[in-house]
């Protein structure tokens, strides 16, 4: 029983899948895309693959004829955190981002020729992490200003997925207006769901740069963002910091959250079970051969070996000191000599032009 | 007279801090006509950036200012605005200084040579009186600090601003009578851009004058003098650039900025004359044209030093001028220098010729050139040959201007001697002719 209890408090994932959607195109929605590839960012850092993550994106900011700094999108102003460089795969750009596609992806009804990398290949084992941002109303999710989602369809698309065994657990976040709406109407167990604003409240944007034009950020994933700088993948922080960081001084917003369906209390889950992709490992001193006999192989397993502490990444990395990196500039100053010179000479001049008798007043 | 200067330099100053903070100050520091490669206010910053990130701002061809000026902005970036105002303040302040004591030389030598009897009876009407000789400081304050080119030079944040308070101080030293300063102040003038290197001979002519040396070719007093000053002048040159060598360690600054300012590599347009032919010419005779141009700056010292030797503050402003329309990357920052010295020669009105086109050519040319710019480069329906020849125009409008100035001062002159009603052997009035 003490085993069953534990198993409880402890997540039974095997592996991390994230579908990042940001359902905007169009210039001045710059700031969906950036939150958007933050996100991606964050989860890439915190060691979810390229595979597992599908990232869905209108993907029109950084060719953009409208910005002024190309090849780039900017979540910071004065252009202090590239978030797009080189290595970013997006996986349904442009037109591809329907709502349509949008729910194949995650309820698996994908047609055969779909390539691998634009599959969400969870198993019941996967949590999943769904991040939504752009305009939202009561109740709907707009989708590339010209069709949208309903929170009856996205609750029903979960439920498929929780009958298709295709997530073990589900954190949805949704960064929009009035976001609180889109989680009203899940049903399907193990989701815990967080919005930036109610029903009501609309969701406002951070900072504006006055370089690029627009604005870069929204609030809410901004916060969430510094909250996840301090994460590493040996972090054991868990979600109830992740449902304070935005207090309405701070957001103007009132974020909201779900849990109810959740079957953990969300103080046992840590972030990285969503966020990061963190394996369990579990160290023996026995040896085990591999042959024929495989079927009874499970009972011979010593029922201790479950209680033990899931073991905890060594600090092998300055982890924390490598997040926060930035070359220090050193400032150039004019050596002390030529200073010495010049003044030198100037005095000269002035005493050369207006007398020595002036010496006397400077000593 | 110190209260309505110190009004029209507040006048002046409200009016470029407004300006500073409207959007004009972007537009304009854009602006091929304001700013040269030489002295815009970006290069600058980039220079500054560049050793920021320890690479030599030399390196890359874009920062062609001297280090002294590098060493000036390192540590007055942040007041940037502040220093311009502060420098075209005291551009106006040596100016009206400068020509307030040249006023006092004009009337002494003048009253010396009234009562020497050198003048012909009927030429009242053409000496100057200390009543209208009064206000012409303030005036020449008021040209240079109200002139819609300075305060656009200002707002830009060009260097010119800088170069044109050197020279302007160079001028008060000069007009002061000590030769030390203002061999200092020309070194650090032709130290900055080269040009100013022709002012050394209307200052010797003056300083000659001034200590009563007749300038006489046999003379060993002429000689003797002209050596010190010569001398003065090298020296500090030298003492300069070695001091400049020793800010950053190395010569690099000697191609960039001396190298760029007399080989022209950069042809962006600007309202001289030099990027049109540049554009067009032949790589093997671009060397033979470079000289040409060049040698057509300096060329005029000489006969102008022949022909204006008792007049050098007026050969200084001709001078002035000739560096403005025939340097190889003019903006109107160096325009408005010499049109702030126009109110001593005031009393010379009654002999232009050509006063009002003139006025009227480079009033419409300076107003056409951002249109012209515009058809260019924006909407693609001109050519650079519409800007070109609004540049030609609003050259050869300053050139006439220069010429008209010249002739005027000339006639009054031969007036002054021959008196106002002349006449021909045979007693009919005769013309004044410029030949």
């Amino acid at each position: 029983f003490q085993d069953q209890a534990e198993q409880f408090f402890r997540s039974g994932h095997t592996n991390n899948w994230a579908v990042l959607v940001c359902t905007s195109r169009f210039w001045f929605n710059y700031r969906h895309v950036a939150n958007t590839l933050s996100v991606y960012r964050s989860v890439k850092r915190l060691g979810i693959p390229d595979s597992h993550i599908v990232l869905m994106l209108a993907d029109d900011m950084a060719c953009n004829p409208r910005n002024p700094k190309p090849a780039t999108v900017f979540s910071h102003k004065n252009m202090e955190l590239n978030v797009y460089g080189d290595d970013v795969e997006v996986d349904y750009r442009s037109y591809e981002v329907t709502v349509e596609n949008f729910l194949r992806v995650l309820t698996g009804r994908i047609p055969p020729s779909t390539p691998r990398s634009k599959r969400l290949l969870s198993d019941d084992r996967s949590n999943i992490l769904i991040y939504m941002t752009g305009h939202g109303g009561n109740g709907f999710l707009k989708f590339q200003d010209s069709e949208e989602i309903t929170n009856v369809e996205l609750a029903d698309a979960f439920e498929q997925m929780w009958q298709k065994r295709r997530y073990n657990e589900l954190l949805f976040i949704i960064d929009t207006c009035q976001g609180a709406s889109m989680y009203e109407r899940f049903y399907s167990p193990n989701i815990m769901a967080l919005a930036s604003s109610q029903v009501g409240e609309d969701s406002l944007s951070h900072q504006p740069d006055l370089g690029i034009g627009v604005h870069l950020m929204d609030r809410y994933t901004f916060y969430v963002l510094e909250f996840l700088e301090e994460i590493h993948p040996a972090s054991q922080t868990n979600m109830n910091d992740l449902f304070q960081v935005c207090p309405k001084s701070l957001c103007v917003s009132t974020p909201g959250h779900r849990t109810d369906l959740f079957q953990r209390d969300p103080q046992n889950v840590l972030i990285t079970d969503f966020f990061g992709s963190v394996r369990k490992v579990e160290i023996t001193a026995e040896t085990v051969s591999l042959d024929r006999g495989l079927a009874g192989f499970e009972s011979k397993f010593p029922e201790d070996e479950l209680a033990t502490e899931p073991l905890k990444y060594a600090e092998q990395l300055p982890v924390a000191q490598i997040i926060h990196q930035k070359p220090k500039q050193k400032d150039w100053h004019p050596p002390g000599g030529f200073i010495l010179g010049l003044w030198a000479l100037i005095i000269m001049v002035f005493f050369k032009t207006y007398g020595i008798k002036h010496m006397k007043h400077v000593f | 007279m110190a209260a309505p200067l110190v009004l029209v330099v507040l006048a002046a100053v409200t009016v470029r801090a407004a300006l500073f903070r409207s959007s004009l100050a972007a537009f304009v520091a854009e602006r091929v006509e304001v700013v040269s490669p030489l002295n815009a206010w970006k290069r600058v910053v980039e220079g500054l950036a560049l050793l920021d990130l320890g690479v030599s701002p030399y390196s890359g061809a874009i920062f062609h200012e001297t280090p002294l000026i590098i060493y000036l902005f390192h540590f007055l970036i942040e007041y940037a605005e502040l220093v311009f105002m502060v420098t075209d303040v005291l551009t106006a302040v040596a100016l009206y200084l400068a020509i307030q004591d040249f006023n006092k030389v004009v009337f002494k030598k003048q009253k010396l040579l009234i009562e020497l009897d050198k003048y012909a009876p009927d030429v009242a009407e053409l000496i100057q009186t200390p009543m209208e000789m009064h206000y012409i400081p303030l005036k020449v304050a008021l040209f240079y600090l109200l002139n819609p080119y300075s305060v656009m030079s200002c707002v830009a944040k060009s260097t010119c601003a800088i170069n044109n308070s050197v020279i302007a101080f160079f001028i008060l030293a000069t007009i002061k009578g000590s030769a030390f300063l203002s061999a200092v102040f020309l070194a650090l003038a032709t130290y900055q851009s080269l040009y100013p290197l022709t002012l050394f001979a209307p200052a010797l002519l003056y300083l000659l004058q001034r200590q009563f040396i007749p300038i006489k070719l046999k003379s060993k007093s002429f000689w003797l003098y002209t050596m010190q000053y010569a001398s003065l002048y090298l020296c500090s040159l030298v003492v300069i650039i070695c001091l400049s060598f020793f800010l950053l360690n190395s010569w690099d600054f000697i191609p960039s900025v001396y190298g760029f300012i007399l080989s022209v590599p950069d042809l962006t347009p600007n309202i001289g004359l030099f990027w049109y032919f540049f554009a067009e010419m032949f790589e093997h005779f671009s060397l033979f044209f470079v000289c040409v141009f060049q040698i057509n700056v300096f060329f005029y010292t000489i006969p102008l030093a022949i022909k204006l030797k008792e007049h050098p503050v007026f050969f200084m402003f001709v001078q002035i001028a000739i560096i403005s329309i025939f340097k190889s990357y003019p903006t109107v920052g160096d325009v408005a220098l010499y049109m702030a010295f126009l109110p001593v020669w005031s009393h010379l009105y009654r002999f232009l010729r050509n006063i009002f086109i003139l006025s009227c050519v480079l009033i419409f040319c300076s107003f056409l050139f951002p249109v012209l710019w515009h058809l260019w480069i924006y909407a693609g329906s001109a050519n650079s040959n519409f800007y070109y020849a609004i540049t030609l125009t609003f050259n050869v409008g300053q050139i006439l201007l220069i010429s008209d100035y010249f002739y005027a001062f000339l006639r009054r002159e031969y007036y002054l001697t021959h008196g106002l009603h002349l006449t021909r052997q045979d007693g009919t009035e005769a013309m004044l002719v410029l030949k």
